[in-house]
């Protein structure tokens, strides 16, 4: 379990992290979400003991970080600006920080093979690709079998099956009862692999909840309905106050307008339906409107963010 | 305690596994025996043929002390890599979340550097002094001659203490550009042509690497003089270095 309680980080007259409070429980994977700038990795590094928060605690499991006395044994953390020294090889770094934490060193060669680089052992980091980079600091958070993970943007610079393979990964965390927490910035990775989600903008708490009901409460769910006729169905549905959006394929999306209304409506048209359906919002566009209110300023309706 | 000593451990692997910090110790070796035996050599053949270059102040014993001169120019280089070997990569991130404490890190891998250090210089500066007396062949002297062996331990505390003076001005920088375009002209030239110019010559007495030769002098009167300035200037640029790595917001 990670506890932040009401952390504060400035830095000179910008105050990037604001009186930031949640819990990341175990037995779940909860998506740390934010725009650029929002916080995130400046939270995560108060969090592993490497920033001085100005105010407020991060607890692991109840300890601060520093106070901890082999913290690899109680969380793994993957930061994207850590990176193993080029020179060394894959083992000798694993070795070194299971050394540094009494970690039995067998344990190397079981991350090794368990993210795939058992091959590329011996190999000076400084030769490898991304992907490989990634799976080695995966390999290094995992190394203590740490009962917290904390990673930072993992599925970076990963192919489509390291990808999927780190999804089951976190899932079968979670469902041993640990704590991970993720960040990333891709939306529809986080849909699938996130069960919780902590949302930040700006260095405030904009959302601590679960992800299908943070889709409910936030999303906006819409009607797709599909006809021959399109722009005249389009027009009797906006004269029905709805918002419609033409999608290819004689597709409309309907905003504002339940679908049972919808249906009313195309029949005393008498237009034939091919499809009619409500969907909720997708997490990416969810997320975009509570980052989009959350910044609103007054004046200055509707800002686009960037993710 | 016992974290403590992990932490060592772990920082004895990291710098035999990283290549930079393992082949400047090789080349520190290589070099001071090397020129060891070459001075050696030189020297026989000015001796045997009655050469005036050879300086006034020659002493086989001396001599055999010359080729660390130059092979401490690696060991310096050891001593800044060590540190900005952390900084270069990001890996000082990996070792702070392995090793929160940043006092026990900064102990753990000056301790290793030092270490390392002695292993090193121990056998180098022996070496070096009997390869010298063996090119010298019949003008030679031996290990046991009158001051040699202090001169010998003088100049393990000397390369030790320089050692761990470039880690420490090293961690001050965070960076090896700075120290090392600082600390080779200084070891190589700087304070010596300072030592030549009368008004600088007292000031060139208090720069660590010129108090330092006094440690490695056979017979020198000013041993403990020597000793003292550089012992200031390591602890110093240790301490500073400290300040920066314990302030430093990763």
């Amino acid at each position: 379990m990670i506890d932040v309680q009401n952390l504060t980080k400035r830095y000179g007259p910008a105050t990037v992290v604001d009186g930031l409070t949640f819990t990341v429980r175990p037995g779940a994977v909860t998506g740390f979400l934010g725009p650029n700038g929002a916080g995130k990795s400046t939270t995560l590094r108060m969090m592993l003991g490497l920033t001085r928060p100005d105010t407020g605690t991060a607890r692991i499991d109840g300890h601060a970080y520093g106070d901890l006395a082999y913290p690899l044994r109680h969380i793994g953390a993957l930061l994207e600006t850590s990176a193993p020294h080029r020179g060394l090889t894959a083992r000798d770094h694993l070795r070194w920080l299971a050394q540094s934490n009494r970690i039995a060193t067998g344990r190397v060669a079981e991350v090794l093979e368990a993210v795939g680089l058992t091959d590329a052992a011996r190999r000076r980091t400084g030769t490898f690709s991304l992907g490989m980079g990634q799976r080695l600091g995966l390999a290094a958070a995992l190394l203590g079998d740490p009962p917290v993970l904390v990673l930072d943007e993992p599925v970076n610079g990963l192919d489509t099956e390291g990808i999927r393979w780190l999804r089951e990964l976190l899932r079968s965390m979670a469902a041993e009862g640990r704590t991970v927490l993720i960040s990333s910035h891709l939306m529809t990775e986080m849909a699938l692999v996130a069960d919780h989600l902590v949302v930040i903008s700006r260095g405030r708490l904009l959302a601590d909840t679960g992800m299908s009901d943070f889709i409910e409460r936030h999303g906006r769910s819409y009607v797709r309905v599909r006809t021959p006729e399109p722009d005249r169905l389009g027009r009797e549905l906006e004269g029905g106050g709805a918002t419609v959006t033409r999608v290819p394929g004689g597709g409309l999306d309907v905003v504002g307008m339940a679908a049972a209304d919808v249906s009313r409506i195309a029949a005393a048209g008498g237009f034939p339906l091919d499809e009619l359906g409500t969907h909720a919002g997708s997490l990416e566009e969810t997320f975009l409107d509570v980052i989009g209110e959350g910044q609103r300023v007054p004046g200055q309706e509707g800002r686009n963010t960037h993710v | 305690m016992s974290e403590t000593l992990a932490a060592v451990r772990a920082e004895t692997t990291k710098l035999r596994g990283i290549r930079g910090t393992r082949i400047s110790l090789l080349l520190f070796a290589a070099v001071s025996v090397l020129i060891a035996a070459l001075d050696g050599w030189s020297a026989k053949n000015a001796l045997e043929s009655d050469n005036p270059s050879l300086r006034s102040d020659f002493t086989p014993e001396q001599a055999g002390l010359d080729g660390i001169l130059y092979g401490q120019l690696a060991l310096i280089v050891f001593g800044v890599l060590v540190v900005t070997s952390e900084y270069t990569s990001g890996m000082i991130r990996v070792s702070l979340l392995a090793v929160p404490r940043r006092g026990r890190l900064y102990v753990a891998k000056t301790a290793v550097t030092a270490l390392a250090a002695v292993a090193v210089s121990v056998p180098v500066t022996v070496l070096g002094y009997l390869a010298t007396q063996a090119a010298l062949g019949s003008h030679g002297s031996s290990l046991g001659a009158s001051g040699v062996p202090r001169a010998l331990a003088g100049a393990v505390v000397y390369l030790t203490l320089m050692c761990l003076f470039a880690a420490g001005i090293a961690a001050i920088a965070r960076n090896a550009v700075v120290p090392l375009a600082v600390l080779l002209p200084m070891v190589l030239a700087g304070t010596h042509i300072l030592s030549l110019i009368g008004a600088t010559k007292e000031m060139a007495r208090y720069f660590p690497d010129q108090a330092g030769n006094e440690l490695l002098t056979v017979r020198s009167p000013h041993t403990a003089f020597g000793f003292t300035v550089l012992l200031a200037w390591t602890v110093a640029a240790l301490g500073w270095g400290w300040v920066r790595q314990r302030r430093w917001d990763s």
